[in-house]
């Protein structure tokens, strides 16, 4: 499994990068952790360009560097990367790779499975074009800013999205599943066994009785699913609840909530203009939601 | 659902979330063009209007690549009917297009021998009493290069300076933060106001230079454009000195004037002969700006430095293949052609005509103050969300052509255009300053309204009352 972990400012992405390492010390994944910068104007991006190569050659820190560096910094102090006199970020090197990417290469890295790279541009583009190169299979990114850039990301990047909202680090989560009949809850329920079973987290699953479905049906699929997870010895709930889907789920999720959804079946194209079902409830939603792929 | 299908739909729908200003703009100008050309209005001049509308919109948004607008502007003057093929061609390049060319090329040149260390040692010679003048020094020796070399040049010089000083300083606190933000706006401003200076100083000069010498065969040499902006720039550079003082109030203890000193490679015989040829050459192109520029134009001395450089061996053709940003100068060439068909065409005297009834139907008041003021802001504002040259060559013919014979109109249009203050992507300096991550869109406004406002009433106070005495 690939997990890329996108960071911004530095406070604000320390949740995000928090789980997203347990995430990826749990599935023993490799990860990549970018920091998209700003959006340079054709006008003076060449000229940017070499304002950034003459600040590498005085040795100051061109802008991206310093919240990668912090990010390593954090990895560290959390013991996610093992800290030693060789592999401290003073010496860097920045390959400048195609496509606005650059990666950075420290002197004694000792692990491969985490890369720091940096992008500039628009970041839908930049973290598509990241996912579609190195082929990875969650893309993790924090809660705050544009909740567009959320819709945007879970319509047209082609991997599974966590939105990290409100990410405590020492509350006591579990996962809450909301399912239906569609492809995408399969693949939600897949990931979410896999994720109670690194993390032994409980697991809630809910359906909300829609169109001509009868409850004692809604009820057979819950069953079902719980029997999924009691046989991979997880501890699963199941609980029925009416209303609208969206507001219901809403609603229902706590700060302590973990959610995993299916990725909507409908239309691309009526998903962009009217949204849908998985998009509205991760926009509503004040803890992390994961969206599968 | 068909998953090749949904695969398709989802590639055109991001397609068109990245290009949606593209077929807006489209949507528009086809609108445009199937409604009746305006009375007084030939059908060439309405389309050339229409593809500027165009151009505006593309370049302000930024929904295809600079050489693609550049390209579109082109075939769309054929296709249309704006001019012929040869017409178009022959507008496409120019002085002003070789100076927009030879200074970008010239500027990565003087970059590349990394004059910084030497110039910062020089800075801190001269004003390295204390760290207040320090941060004075930059500021104007900025504003003094960027006078003649041009902001892109001096920005690059001066910001790893900069950020030298600042390097160390802790952002949290406020004290140290402004100090940070002083020292950036510092050189910033001074690159910006600098860049009104001279000719030299930035490609919307020359720009419109050409066009007063092409539309009424007005033409202002290197030392009469310095008369007419020099002044402007000496009395903004005060007025920002104390503006940022004032926005950013700092106790400056943090700053180390000597920073730079960790990052200074050992000087060699090599590099020194290389600082001083490099040297020679700047004080020579500078002086030809000066002496020549009415024989051989500001675009082919500045194409004479860039060639000196690669000549001696001091830059290799890739370095600045690689650097020069070919898809402005593309641009710029295909404005410039558009701007010379809006005047060919009639279209500026049309839009002259119908600003001067709107002017008027205001109550009575001077009216030449009135059009300087409303030119003058309009030309301010345009480039703060457009660029300045750009602006410039789309709407230099409409200032000329509302007081062909005074200067001060087409004058005052190009310095207001280098009023970048506002925004982050007006000018290069504004978007390094942002890129550096230290600068917010919103805090880049906020203290440049002030200045903005501020430099067009300098700007009115000097063409009104020090303008008429030269």
């Amino acid at each position: 499994m690939k997990i890329l972990i996108a960071i911004g400012g530095r406070e604000f992405s320390k949740p995000t990068l928090d789980l997203g390492m347990k995430i990826a010390n749990s599935f023993k994944s490799s990860t990549t952790i970018a920091y998209v910068g700003k959006k340079i104007s054709q006008f003076s991006e060449k000229d940017v360009s070499v304002v950034h190569q003459n600040l590498d050659d005085r040795e100051l820190y061109r802008p991206g560097i310093r919240t990668l560096e912090w990010a390593y910094d954090f990895l560290i102090s959390k013991k996610y990367i093992e800290e030693k006199d060789s592999n401290k970020f003073n010496d860097y090197l920045l390959v400048d790779e195609e496509n606005s990417r650059m990666k950075v290469l420290l002197k004694g890295q000792q692990s491969d499975k985490i890369d720091l790279i940096m992008r500039t541009g628009e970041i839908i583009e930049q973290l598509k074009n990241e996912v579609e190169t190195n082929k990875h299979d969650i893309t993790i990114i924090g809660g705050g800013g544009n909740k567009g850039i959320h819709q945007k990301l879970v319509q047209f990047i082609d991997s599974s999205v966590f939105v990290v909202k409100n990410y405590s680090v020492n509350k006591k989560y579990r996962i809450l599943l909301p399912i239906n009949e569609s492809k995408g809850s399969d693949m939600a329920i897949e990931t979410a066994i896999n994720f109670a079973k690194s993390y032994k987290l409980d697991v809630e699953i809910v359906s909300v009785p829609e169109g001509k479905k009868s409850i004692e049906e809604v009820e057979k699929i819950l069953l079902k699913t719980k029997d999924k997870f009691l046989k991979n010895k997880i501890k699963a709930s199941t609980k029925l609840i009416s209303g609208s889907a969206v507001n219901s789920i809403v609603n229902h999720a706590k700060d302590d909530s973990i959610v995993i959804l299916g990725v909507s079946p409908k239309n691309p194209i009526m998903k962009y203009f009217f949204g849908s079902k998985p998009l509205s409830i991760a926009q509503k939603c004040n803890c992390p939601v994961l969206i599968t792929k | 659902m068909n998953e090749s299908y949904k695969i398709i739909s989802s590639s055109i729908l991001f397609w068109f979330s990245q290009k949606k200003w593209f077929v807006y703009s489209i949507i528009i100008s086809i609108f445009l063009l199937n409604l009746t050309t305006p009375v007084g209005l030939t059908v060439p001049a309405y389309h050339s209007l229409i593809i500027l509308l165009l151009v505006f919109m593309l370049v302000t948004f930024e929904p295809i690549p600079f050489p693609a607008i550049a390209l579109l502007t082109l075939v769309l003057q054929v296709v249309l009917g704006v001019a012929p093929p040869n017409v178009v061609a022959s507008s496409f390049m120019n002085d002003a297009v070789l100076f927009v060319m030879g200074s970008l090329m010239f500027a990565i040149a003087i970059v590349h021998q990394g004059l910084d260390i030497r110039l910062a040692k020089l800075i801190i010679k001269i004003f390295g009493r204390s760290k207040r003048m320090f941060l004075a020094g930059l500021m104007t020796i900025s504003a003094v290069l960027s006078s003649f070399l041009g902001e892109h040049t001096v920005i690059a010089i001066m910001l790893p300076i900069g950020l030298s000083v600042i390097k160390n300083i802790d952002t949290q606190q406020s004290d140290g933060k402004n100090a940070v933000l002083l020292t950036l706006f510092s050189i910033a401003y001074g690159t910006i106001i600098g860049s009104i200076g001279t000719p030299s100083g930035g490609a919307r000069n020359v720009i419109m230079i050409n066009y007063l010498q092409e539309f009424s065969n007005v033409h202002i040499d290197y030392l009469k454009w310095m008369k007419h902006a020099y002044p402007i720039l000496i009395i903004q550079l005060i007025v920002a000195y104390f503006v940022l003082q004032l926005t950013f109030p700092s106790s400056l203890n943090n700053i180390k004037m000597r920073g730079f000193n960790k990052n200074v490679g050992k000087t060699d015989v090599k590099k020194n002969i290389n600082h001083l040829f490099s040297c020679l050459i700047i004080v020579g192109i500078v002086s030809s700006w000066f002496a020549f520029n009415d024989i051989y134009g500001l675009g082919i001395i500045a194409l004479a430095g860039a060639l000196t450089f690669m000549i001696f061996g001091m830059i290799s053709w890739e370095e600045i293949n690689k650097n020069t940003n070919w898809g402005v100068i593309l641009l710029f060439a295909a404005t410039i052609s558009l701007g010379f068909q809006i005047n060919e065409t009639g279209a500026s005297s049309w839009l002259v005509m119908k600003f001067n009834e709107l002017l008027a139907t205001l109550p009575s008041s001077n009216s030449m103050n009135v059009s300087w003021s409303i030119m003058a802001v309009l030309s301010g504002l345009t480039a703060n969300f457009f660029t300045s040259s750009a602006t410039v060559s789309l709407i230099g013919p409409m200032a000329i052509e509302l007081h062909p014979t005074d200067i001060s109109f087409a004058l005052s249009s190009a310095i207001a255009s280098g009023f970048s203050f506002l925004t982050v992507i007006s000018s290069p300096t504004a978007m390094i300053l942002y890129s550096t991550g230290l600068v917010s869109t919103k805090m880049f406004f906020r203290v440049g309204i002030l200045m903005f406002c501020i430099s067009i009433i300098i700007l009115y106070l000097m063409s009104q009352f020090y303008w008429v005495t030269l």
